[in-house]
């Protein structure tokens, strides 16, 4: 069997090992040819290998995944992509040469995210500083959970959390930690409104308190309804509050679905704000919202997984004013500002360790009072986790790189390609924008010259929502770009478009334009 | 047109710059985390106070940028004050140690930057993930059933409460607790924390989490389960979920799954294995007599990233159920994410098994490593683990002063270091308040030294003791005698 970096052992070893743990004396084998015998590792062959399978991973995820002459996707049925990456997983091993055929396998098959033609989601392109710390996260190996084993990372998270803290504009300061994205957080916002209500809850459990109500917008993300559900409440207790035509909570609708619950005898304890919605980029209004929310005693958590970034940009920020007169925020740099999946932070403006009350369970294990450094610094009693990854590094790094104007500069820019973006698509035949965006998103529906005679009315409605996803399919299955498309309401399937990436230029959106015409003309 | 989208023309971002710095913090990570990090000559740790750290790394952020210099220079930073979590002689945590092959598949999860919501955006991964969980399941026993990888082995412990509560009682998902009646958790003193956590996270409250009794190894005692579930029931409340341990955290005691798995089937509850920490020895032909039984339960965590060094986070949840049970219970059918008018396979599009929206892609690292080493190649690893602790534990009882706690079913050692100056007084009034003192002093020496990290803990009455989990691949016999050795000359002088 081939000598492995990794020491795989051969038969022959085995063997001598099982002899030797025989012995009379029931003492395990030292000697030269023993299992027991020195680190099964070979270090050069190690480093070889890593450097080569670095060399694939430049070469092909990083150089040729962000250039535009390239294609975002090799599409592959599940049957075909099964067989060609030979799946199944066996009792034998395999040479350093087939590992590394492996790799480059995997990325011609996956999806180029960084590529400047992918907006399918609301993350996108590549950043190379946060590349490079979670390249460092993943050599160094250790979890977020006590100083003593992740000193560097523990501080690193906090000086993040200070900065975004910060940004909100907490003067007396808050709290906060990363979690395993912006869904997390949002039930962390949850759990929390929850303690701080009746803290016996943690022990007692939901039974003996009364009916408790979270409110939303009705445009808001799914994961408070996931949260509702998960953390005992229901989703039936969630109360959708309807949006206005440009998709932001109505706060009077807000104020009567509050003096409707307390009418039933619920009662209503958490309010979610969204700043910057998944399908149109919308934002509530937080001012109007937090001095409901103040009248009634509401727990008040801003959604700002989306629109977060806006805080970093002087000429945007306007569109969360009122932040800092709310109880938490999430905000997941991984969206705009790039950085690398998952990093996603959870913020709350209070001094007073709620969250640790809150999440404690204080196991000897791990958070001894007895330890020789401040144990305050032991940050995973926070957590519903025990293991936790140090995400915060990837944002540290990348700041310390590009600084705050630059960040600021590149959210201004994805907000002047959606102006840009919106232009064009007025300027055009058989574009037809939803809406003016007010941030990155921009939705519109392409309607093929066959239909454009049409009248307003549900036979246009029923042809015209069978367009998007026959031109999807033909843009993965040629390669040429990713776009998701959706319904919302009682709207036929449209496109929202979202730009994010400062390597994404104007030519490449008038792409997209061009490409959904060519992909979709004969519709 | 404003002026700024005249700008708009070019991209803003310089591939080449990034390429560079790309490559150059590469050649730093391999020579200052991996080279050095594994190198017995070198520290383990590099021990500085807070205050002094936070001076150390400046870590401000600030308006304006730096050079790719000042930037390589913090990578060389972030290195030498992290510690070396994967050199021979950290024995702190239930992870250790390093696989190469598994490395290269998380530069490549990291570079290929994805969610695992749906085939369209993760075509490879999406696969690939459900080709190591059927993998998994067949180490389990099952030829069919389901699962999902987790954010942690805490997240598993969460999805498999919320699975047994939603089997029980479905409307739970839209009516919330106030509809059902008190429900019960039973568990035993020794499992993880997250049994507790996930109890007041999921509204059922911490005090409605039995603890059942344990041997004085740690084992759950079925038959005190059994009782333990009918004066809860006799109290008016119902019981739902064990949740027993395969591998308990401190002392990696298995909880005797056929003899549980008997009450749960009497009283029909869900039965799910922790077996985070031990879950590896199903990879073993000699070992895996351990979690005999662990068929017969509902649900298992088995953390990848622990004894095999898959790399942080690798959780595995599975799942014996048939019936789509885990969609139907986390669903929430977003039309942005999982349109049903999609031109492949929609049942594909995993998202809706999760409570998390975007999550990352965490089988890829694994996938790689079993290819590399196949299962044979895994157990062995597994195999040369338990025979290191039984040199560890041979050797120590040769020695004055190591005094185990007992005989180690697992891979955690558990044992009091006795200093000279406490040997044969364990008469006296203060004996144990001294001995408590020992082992946080040695654990400041080491650090500050950087020669060593093992772990300790008081357990119940039991005062401070150490536990070193031995079971990294790059650990040899002569790691065990430093590690002897070595706590000997830091606490021959207490």
């Amino acid at each position: 069997m081939e000598r492995h970096m990794n020491g795989v052992i051969s038969r022959e070893h085995q063997n001598i090992v099982s002899e030797l743990m025989h012995q009379e004396d029931g003492s395990a084998a030292v000697d030269g040819s023993g299992f027991l015998n020195g680190s099964s590792e070979d270090m050069h062959a190690a480093e070889s290998f890593l450097h080569q399978a670095m060399d694939i991973i430049i070469d092909e995820a990083v150089k040729k995944a962000t250039n535009v002459n390239e294609k975002v996707c090799e599409w592959r049925s599940p049957e075909q992509l099964k067989e060609l990456l030979d799946i199944e997983l066996k009792d034998g091993g395999e040479s350093e040469s087939k590992i590394l055929q492996r790799c480059k396998d995997a990325i011609r098959y996956s999806v180029k995210t960084s590529h400047p033609r992918f907006f399918n989601q609301l993350f996108a392109g590549i950043e190379p500083y946060s590349m490079v710390a979670s390249f460092i996260t993943e050599a160094v190996k250790t979890s977020l959970y006590t100083y003593e084993v992740a000193p560097v990372f523990t501080l690193m998270e906090d000086a993040v959390l200070r900065k975004m803290i910060e940004m909100i504009g907490w003067e007396e300061g808050g709290d906060g930690l990363f979690n395993p994205g912006g869904s997390m957080s949002n039930m962390y916002a949850v759990n929390l409104a929850r303690y701080r209500f009746c803290p016996d809850l943690k022990e007692v459990g939901l039974y003996s308190a009364p009916r408790l109500v979270l409110l939303t917008s009705q445009e808001s993300h799914y994961s408070i309804s996931k949260a509702a559900a998960l953390l005992g409440f229901g989703t039936k207790n969630v109360y959708l509050v309807p949006s206005d035509d440009r998709g932001k909570m109505i706060p009077s609708a807000l104020e009567e679905k509050i003096q409707l619950a307390k009418s039933e005898g619920a009662v209503p304890f958490f309010v979610n704000a969204t700043a910057g919605t998944t399908v149109f980029g919308a934002f509530d209004p937080i001012d109007k919202i937090a001095s409901i929310c103040e009248k009634h005693n509401l727990w008040l958590h801003v959604d700002a997984c989306w629109g977060g970034a806006a805080l970093i940009s002087k000429k945007h920020k306007h569109l969360l004013k009122g932040i800092q007169r709310v109880n938490s925020v999430a905000w997941n740099p991984h969206k705009m500002l790039m950085a690398s999946l998952q990093c996603s932070a959870f913020l709350v403006r209070d001094k007073s360790s709620l969250l640790q009350r809150c999440h404690s369970a204080r196991a000897s294990y791990l958070f001894q009072q007895d330890k020789f450094y401040d144990v305050s610094y032991d940050t995973g009693d926070k957590s519903v986790q025990c293991s936790r990854k140090p995400d915060a590094f990837k944002f540290w790094l990348m700041w310390k790189a590009l600084g705050t104007k630059e960040l600021e500069q590149r959210v201004d820019r994805a907000l002047n390609m959606a102006k840009y973006l919106e232009q064009e698509i007025k300027k055009r035949e058989g574009f037809k924008l939803i809406m003016e965006p007010e941030f990155a998103n921009v939705c519109f529906w392409y309607i093929p010259p066959s239909l454009r005679n049409l009248p307003d009315g549900p036979e246009l409605r029923k042809k015209l929502h069978t367009v998007a996803p026959v031109v999807k399919e033909r843009m993965m299955k040629t390669g040429s770009m990713m776009i998701g498309y959706q319904t919302h309401g009682d709207k036929p399937n449209f496109f929202r478009m979202v730009v994010i990436s400062p390597q994404v230029s104007r030519q490449d959106l008038d792409f997209v334009l061009d490409e959904i015409h060519n992909l979709g003309k004969d519709l | 047109m404003e002026p700024a989208l005249c700008d708009l023309k070019d991209p803003l971002i310089n591939h080449a710059e990034g390429q560079l710095f790309l490559n150059e913090a590469f050649k730093i990570i391999v020579e200052e985390v991996l080279c050095k990090g594994t190198d017995v000559q070198q520290k383990v740790c590099e021990w500085r106070e807070p205050d002094e750290l936070a001076r150390l790394l400046d870590l401000e952020l600030r308006d304006a940028g730096e050079q790719q210099d000042r930037l390589l220079q913090r990578v060389r930073d972030v290195a030498k004050y992290s510690v070396k979590t994967s050199h021979p002689r950290f024995f702190n945590q239930q992870f250790a140690g390093v696989d190469y092959h598994s490395l290269a598949g998380r530069f490549l999860t990291e570079a290929l930057n994805t969610n695992l919501f749906t085939y369209e955006v993760a075509p490879v991964f999406v696969l690939m993930e459900t080709e190591v969980l059927r993998s998994l399941r067949q180490l389990v026993g099952w030829t069919e059933g389901d699962g999902i990888f987790c954010p942690g082995g805490s997240t598993s412990t969460v999805y498999a409460m919320n699975l047994a509560r939603y089997r029980l009682f479905p409307e739970v998902k839209s009516q919330g607790l106030w509809a059902l009646p008190r429900l019960a958790i039973f568990t035993s003193p020794e499992s993880h924390y997250s049994v507790r956590k996930g109890a007041a996270f999921l509204g059922f409250g911490t005090d409605n989490v039995i603890l059942v009794k344990v041997d004085e190894r740690g084992h759950m005692i079925p038959e005190d389960l059994d009782e333990k579930i009918e004066l809860s029931k006799s109290q008016g409340a119902v019981p739902f979920l064990v949740s027993c341990t395969a591998g308990t955290t401190v002392q990696g005691a298995f909880d005797p799954l056929d003899g549980i798995a008997d009450v749960c089937d009497k009283h029909k509850l869900w039965l799910h294995v922790d077996a985070a920490w031990g879950g590896s020895v199903l990879f073993s032909k000699q070992h895996r007599h351990l979690m005999k039984g662990v068929d017969r339960a509902n649900s298992v965590a088995w953390n990848l990233h622990k004894m095999l060094a898959a790399g942080l986070q690798c959780s595995a949840l599975l799942l014996k159920d048939t019936t789509d049970l885990l969609k139907r219970c986390h669903s929430s059918n977003a039309s942005y994410l999982f349109q049903q008018d999609k031109f492949y396979d929609v049942n594909l599009d995993i998202g809706d098994k999760s409570v998390q929206c975007g999550r990352k892609v965490d089988c890829l690292k694994l996938w790689l490593m079993w290819k590399a080493v196949g299962s044979s190649g895994l157990e062995q690893r597994v195999d040369k683990a338990f025979l290191l602790v039984r040199y560890l534990v041979d050797q120590m009882k040769k020695r004055d002063g190591f005094h185990l706690l007992s005989e180690p079913e697992f891979v955690n050692v558990c044992f009091w270091f006795i200093p000279p100056s406490l040997r044969g007084k364990e008469g006296n009034a203060d004996y144990q308040n001294k001995l408590a003192k020992v082992a946080p002093t040695i654990k400041e020496r080491m650090m500050k030294r950087g020669t060593l990290m093992v772990g300790y803990q008081p357990l119940g009455d039991k005062v401070n003791f150490f536990r070193v989990t031995v079971f990294s691949h790059l650990v040899s016999h002569k790691d065990m005698d430093f590690f002897l050795d070595e706590i000997e000359r830091l606490g021959s002088d207490l």
